[in-house]
């Protein structure tokens, strides 16, 4: 049957009926683009924290005394270095400063150009930057968010950062943090170690935590406990703990969208079940009729099953190809927000396209699957039936 | 023998009663023969020509078709028989109203694997013979009764099918139309088609050919009559 006539008939037919075919298109395509869109957002995003992941130290160490973080001695330092198996021990200076007047807050980073980890980790941050030149005065690299804000303010050049013993400490904007790194740089301000000391509030023996590395990752339990007999106000956190509770986000995020997708999966097989189930009489008719002109079972179901591999594979075509432009061109509007959360600085995200083609087929199966029973199943039952029967 | 019927009974079930349509036809149809089934509504006329299309199973008994037992065999076989061998008109047209005529003509040999082109030669010549050629590419839907009844007529004849059935031919329509039905039935019967009407429309009752009258009452044939 699979002639040319075979394929005219068809054309023909979705032609003809292109009302019917397109209402079910509409629907269809809005719900795997949503769907897509939601999957290439979270695709993106574990990704980028994935890769955000390889670079972060192996450990954080940092002191908590009375269930408080207080400042971490600097002097730990130099006894974890002494511990055998650590690596790359740098202390690091950081905290959240809050922008009173609208009750939004930065990310203060302090970078030691003495450190060397941290300079290199810099410079592949901002490639095209004159690192040299940025630690020559009291300048600070800001992230798109934060630059954004600044200018609204009226900030355009510098901005008084308020020290804890209430001094004014003017720090000029140097450059601003590549885009692509938003997802992490949005609300980031970088500048000199001492300068963020400074506005932080932090001594010179002091800092936030201290980072390093343990290459033998068999260790790590054993380092974990080694450091928590080193002082009793240790607060030690490994990658594998930062990589669950990232895991543990998203996976929550994720199923909360999977329970909405199963309730729009259920919704449209009912959509789908009264446009297609026979409800309509005319399209039993035609059935039985086709069936009264010669047309076995097989050629009624064969014609079915193409009509609606075709109506199934535009639907997704253009749902992916439509969460495609929306995610990565157009970078997710209202979407994004559910995901990265809107209640600090607007962010202006580029997702990193990922295309996972275990993800997509699995869209397809899930989708193509309940539509296409949901169409041939009434379509078989009506061609078994006798043709009068079903021309009635 | 075109059409044998022997012993074909059909009862239909209706809330635990079982209520019998046809009791013991038979009958044999020869090839080029016309024959017009009679009789009032609910005599068993529609139920008797379903049987011979294959759009029907009988109880019991069967019908064959040039020797091959139509309701017995599978539905790849019996479907390939209905599309080859006959043609079937019915009593409101059951055109696909969405499609214009030219293309209500090309449905019937969609499966039959040949190609469009050869496909198209046969419609052009269906629609010449059924005089509807001119308004191939109006929407069916649009159609005066006579026009549909042409277009069915048409599809009818696509396949060129030995057999012709009608059920209710005439039903919807005018004394003109119908008489001009007459006319293309008796063209169909001058080509050797054989032809089963079912009908209570009179005008069927002096046909101007040669045919033959089977009144039918209550499931049954009643008498056989044969104006020849």
């Amino acid at each position: 049957m699979n002639s040319n006539a075979f394929w005219h008939f068809l054309t023909l037919q979705l032609i003809k009926e292109r009302s019917k075919h397109l209402s079910v298109i509409f629907i269809s395509m809005m719900i795997l683009f949503l769907l897509s869109s939601v999957l290439f957002i979270s695709s993106s995003i574990r990704f980028s924290l994935e890769e955000t992941l390889k670079v972060q130290p192996d450990f954080v160490v940092s002191r908590i005394q009375g269930g408080t973080a207080v400042p971490t001695p600097v002097k730990w330092s130099d006894e974890l270095l002494d511990i055998y198996g650590v690596s790359q021990v740098t202390p690091r200076v950081y905290g959240r400063y809050f922008f009173e007047p609208k009750r939004k807050s930065f990310l203060l980073v302090g970078v030691d150009f003495m450190e060397e980890q941290s300079h290199q980790k810099l410079q592949t941050l901002i490639d095209k930057t004159d690192i040299k030149a940025f630690f020559e005065g009291k300048q600070m690299l800001v992230g798109q968010g934060v630059k954004d804000y600044l200018e609204t303010h009226f900030y355009k050049d510098a901005y008084n950062f308020l020290t804890p013993e209430g001094k004014f400490e003017k720090v000029t904007i140097f450059n601003t943090l590549p885009s692509q790194t938003n997802l992490i740089s949005n609300e980031m301000i970088v500048l000199p170690i001492d300068l963020a000391r400074k506005i932080l509030g932090y001594t010179e023996d002091e800092v936030s935590d201290i980072i390093f590395n343990v290459p033998n990752t068999d260790e790590w339990d054993m380092m974990t406990d080694k450091l928590s007999a080193l002082h009793y106000d240790i607060h030690v956190v490994n990658k594998k703990e930062v990589e669950k509770s990232y895991a543990n986000l998203y996976n929550y995020k994720g199923g909360v969208f999977l329970i909405l997708f199963l309730i729009l999966l259920f919704t449209f097989a009912l959509i789908l079940y009264q446009r297609y189930s026979m409800v309509y009489s005319t399209e039993r008719r035609h059935i039985g009729l086709l069936r009264a002109l010669g047309w076995s079972i097989n050629a009624v179901l064969r014609f079915k099953f193409t009509e609606t591999i075709v109506v199934v594979s535009v639907s997704y075509i253009l749902g992916v190809l439509f969460a495609y432009l929306y995610v990565f061109v157009l970078g997710a509007p209202l979407l994004s927000q559910i995901f990265l959360g809107g209640d600090n600085l607007t962010n202006d995200v580029h997702f990193v396209p990922v295309l996972d083609f275990s993800v997509l087929s699995s869209i397809f199966l899930i989708y193509a699957l309940p539509f296409i029973a949901s169409v041939l199943i009434p379509v078989w039952k009506v061609s078994v039936t006798d043709p009068k029967e079903a021309m009635l | 023998m075109m059409i044998q019927i022997e012993n074909l009974y059909r009862t239909f079930h209706h809330g635990g009663n079982e209520v019998p349509v046809l009791k013991d036809i038979n009958l044999n149809i020869k090839k080029g023969e016309c024959v017009v089934l009679t009789g009032v509504s609910g005599s068993g006329k529609t139920t008797l020509l379903s049987l011979i299309a294959g759009l029907d199973k009988p109880s019991s008994g069967k019908v064959l078709i040039e020797g091959e037992p139509i309701s017995k065999l599978p539905d790849l076989f019996a479907s390939e028989l209905r599309a080859k061998k006959i043609g079937m008109i019915f009593q409101h047209f059951n055109l696909f109203e969405h499609l214009t005529v030219n293309e209500n003509v090309t449905v019937p040999l969609i499966p039959s694997g040949l190609k469009m082109k050869e496909i198209q030669t046969k419609v052009d010549a269906a629609l010449n013979l059924a005089n509807i050629r001119h308004k191939k590419e109006t929407q069916a839907g649009r159609l005066s009764g006579g026009e549909k009844q042409r277009t069915a007529i048409a599809r009818a004849l696509v396949a060129d099918p030995n057999i012709i059935l009608c059920d209710e031919p005439t039903a919807n329509l005018d004394r003109d139309n119908s008489l001009l039905f007459i006319e293309i039935v008796k063209e169909l019967h001058s080509l050797g088609k054989t032809i089963v009407i079912a009908t209570h429309d009179p005008l069927f009752d002096n046909l101007d050919f040669n045919s033959t009258i089977i009144p039918m009452l209550d499931g049954k044939i009643v008498e056989e009559f044969n104006d020849e």
